[in-house]
């Protein structure tokens, strides 16, 4: 039979009792038969005739069975008639499954009240697990001074290659253009006034104290604290972590505590490297556009620039390193178990460990205005 | 089973070579409609990945596919991508999109390939629940919700969406307990019967084998051991064939078996 899109696929007489259907209803054809369906006013006793069908699948005795519902016929009080036994065979097991159909309840939905308060509980809950985890590790920590030889050297070697050596290379390059950009900016402002040589003290102080730890910090959230997360997420998925525990191991010894004292030991270094990165980057800037050459530009530096200011950086650093790797690690190791909550982690690890980085800045800040440092 | 019509699966001198290693050398048959089809084999006999080259997810070094008549290698990009419209696949592990419920997952291709409307699509989607033999409400559940029997079913459902003319289903039964898996194998079995859909599908479990599978392909050694009805193929006089069936004779519930040595 040819597929002809102007051929009639129901045919129903003129009282509505007997309706024909004919060529082949499918899935596919759908969108042509329902249309064809859907005027027809069907009155019982109905009887159907299926002799001239080509094919029937589920999907299209499905919408027939609709119609006749809608229309109001009970499906027992309709005659079917001359449908072949493949055919008769779908439409009896589309009308078994339809009777045990059911409507699946309605989700409740959510008002934004409760939506609001919802996501509270689970950013409170959060912070009460990070703490919680942090206690954890810490307590592993106490666990290693009572026993050194716990620790894994090769994990902790491994780590320090990837969080820090590896990472040398992208923090030079973006401490050094924020030098660059910072000396040229004061600059731009220090010209007026004549006050070139200043832009030694302004970006000796700035870098040392604020922007060397803190991009370098959000280097490292997005590059440790995410890798982390990722890592420790897709071994919980492989159930890696749980072998590790059956085997007798702590999981807090060989994966989490080589990764936050790796943290710990590189924040500080790729903090010191990007400060002097960054020093030469506004040396480069000096020496161009204010007329400053670099042997004055150290000269003033090491009048200008007090080594509390550089402590003052420094020491906010291994801090920073605690809140990375803790966050990255907490989010890993408590991962959902589906793929798709590891990326949904490894996500959140980023914007909560570059937040609580910020947030730590901010109250040192208060710290030392209130001690005078 | 002798059908007089065409098949729709032909597998002609299939050669794969990964390397230096040739895993099928010269693997051919053919499915006919309607048929509950398996192929077994041991570990590393190139079983899944002859199900890839069947699909088009793999290309063979060598020899053809056609399903439903087209060659799945040489055929023009539309003609392949027609055709895949009318199969469906189940992966092992169900490879439901973890993102979406498991009615959006069944949705999925009727939304694609089909343009008809939200409450028909909607009711649609109950009925390929309810041909798996899931809940109304399972819809409603995301992937990660799932024990390992639903998210197979899930994966039939989706698999079944666009009422396709043959299933392929990668060890529907593996990791399910017997009871589940006893169930999806009737669940399989009323697609074939009912639904008149193909299904091919490779396993391990000897209960399906015997119970509801119509024809036995073996593949050993890169070619194609046996091939026929379950009964006939578990007759045959051949090391690999006895070892893999011995398991029943050891429960002595074997009386297929005629040869007493």
């Amino acid at each position: 039979m040819s597929d002809d899109a102007a051929e009639q696929r129901v045919v129903l007489s003129a009282d509505g009792r007997h309706l024909e259907l004919a060529g082949p209803w499918r899935l596919g054809e759908l969108p042509r038969i329902g249309p064809a369906l859907a005027p027809l006013r069907l009155q019982p006793p109905l009887t159907i005739d299926g002799g001239r069908l080509t094919a029937l699948d589920s999907a299209a005795a499905l919408a027939l069975l609709r119609t006749i519902d809608a229309a109001g016929v009970s499906a027992e009080a309709i005659e079917w008639r001359g449908f072949a036994a493949a055919n008769r065979r779908v439409l009896d097991d589309v009308l078994r499954r339809r009777a045990a159909m059911t409507e699946p309840a309605p989700r409740a939905r959510r008002r934004w009240l409760a939506e609001v308060g919802e996501r509270t509980t689970v950013i409170y809950r959060q912070g009460a697990d990070h703490l919680n985890f942090l206690g954890e590790a810490t307590a592993a920590f106490a666990e290693l001074l009572a026993g050194p030889r716990r620790l894994r050297l090769r994990e902790l070697t491994a780590q320090l290659e990837q969080a820090c050596l590896n990472a040398i290379p992208v923090v030079i390059l973006v401490t050094m253009l924020i030098g660059v950009v910072f000396a040229y900016l004061l600059g731009l402002q220090a010209e007026q006034y004549g006050a070139n040589i200043f832009v030694v003290d302004g970006v000796g102080i700035g870098m040392s104290r604020e922007f060397a730890p803190i991009i370098v910090a959000v280097i490292i959230a997005g590059r440790s604290g995410a890798a982390f997360t990722a890592q420790l997420g897709s071994m919980r998925l492989t159930e890696e972590i749980d072998a590790i525990r059956t085997l007798g191991l702590s999981p807090m010894q060989v994966l989490v505590v080589p990764r936050v004292l790796a943290l710990l030991i590189a924040l500080p270094l790729l903090s010191f490297i990007g400060l002097v990165a960054g020093l030469v980057g506004a040396a480069l800037v000096a020496d161009a556009m204010l007329g400053i050459p670099p042997a004055a530009f150290a000269d003033r530096l090491h009048g200008a620039l007090d080594i509390r200011h550089v402590w003052a950086g420094l020491i906010k650093t291994p801090v920073f390193a605690l809140a990375i790797a803790i966050v990255g690690c907490r989010m890993g190791m408590h991962v959902g178990r589906d793929t798709r909550a590891v990326g949904l982690a490894t996500t959140s690890t980023v914007v909560q460990s570059i937040v609580s980085v910020i947030l730590l800045d901010a109250a040192f800040a208060v710290l030392f205005q209130e001690m005078g440092i | 089973m002798a059908t007089p019509l065409p098949p729709v699966v032909e597998v002609d001198g299939i050669v794969t070579r990964f390397g230096a290693k040739t895993v099928h050398d010269g693997v051919s048959f053919s499915v006919a409609r309607g048929t509950l089809a398996a192929l077994i084999g041991g570990s590393g006999t190139g079983k899944s990945v002859l199900l890839r080259e069947i699909i088009g997810l793999h290309r063979p070094t060598e020899g053809s596919v056609r399903v439903l008549g087209t060659d799945m290698w040489h055929a023009p990009a539309a003609d392949v991508a027609a055709v895949r419209r009318r199969f469906g696949m189940t992966f092992q592990d169900g490879a439901l999109f973890s993102s979406l419920t498991v009615a959006q997952n069944v949705a999925v291709p009727l939304t694609e390939h089909t343009a008809v409307d939200a409450a028909v699509r909607d009711d649609i989607v109950r009925l390929r629940l309810a041909q798996a033999g899931l809940h109304a409400d399972d819809g409603a559940k995301m992937p990660s919700e799932l024990s390992g029997g639903m998210r197979k079913r899930a994966a039939l459902a989706r698999a079944l969406a666009l009422e396709p003319e043959i299933l392929f289903l990668d060890e529907p039964t593996s990791g399910l307990d017997p009871t589940t898996a006893r169930a999806f194998d009737s669940l399989v079995r009323s697609l074939v019967d009912d639904l008149g859909i193909t299904v091919f599908l490779v396993t391990h479990d000897l209960d399906s084998l015997l119970t509801v599978v119509d024809r036995l392909i073996v593949l050993a050694a890169g070619k194609v051991l046996a091939d026929g009805p379950v009964r006939d193929v578990v007759r045959l006089d051949h090391d690999w064939i006895r070892s893999y069936f011995s398991v029943r004779t050891m429960l002595g519930e074997s009386p297929r078996r005629t040869d007493g040595s």
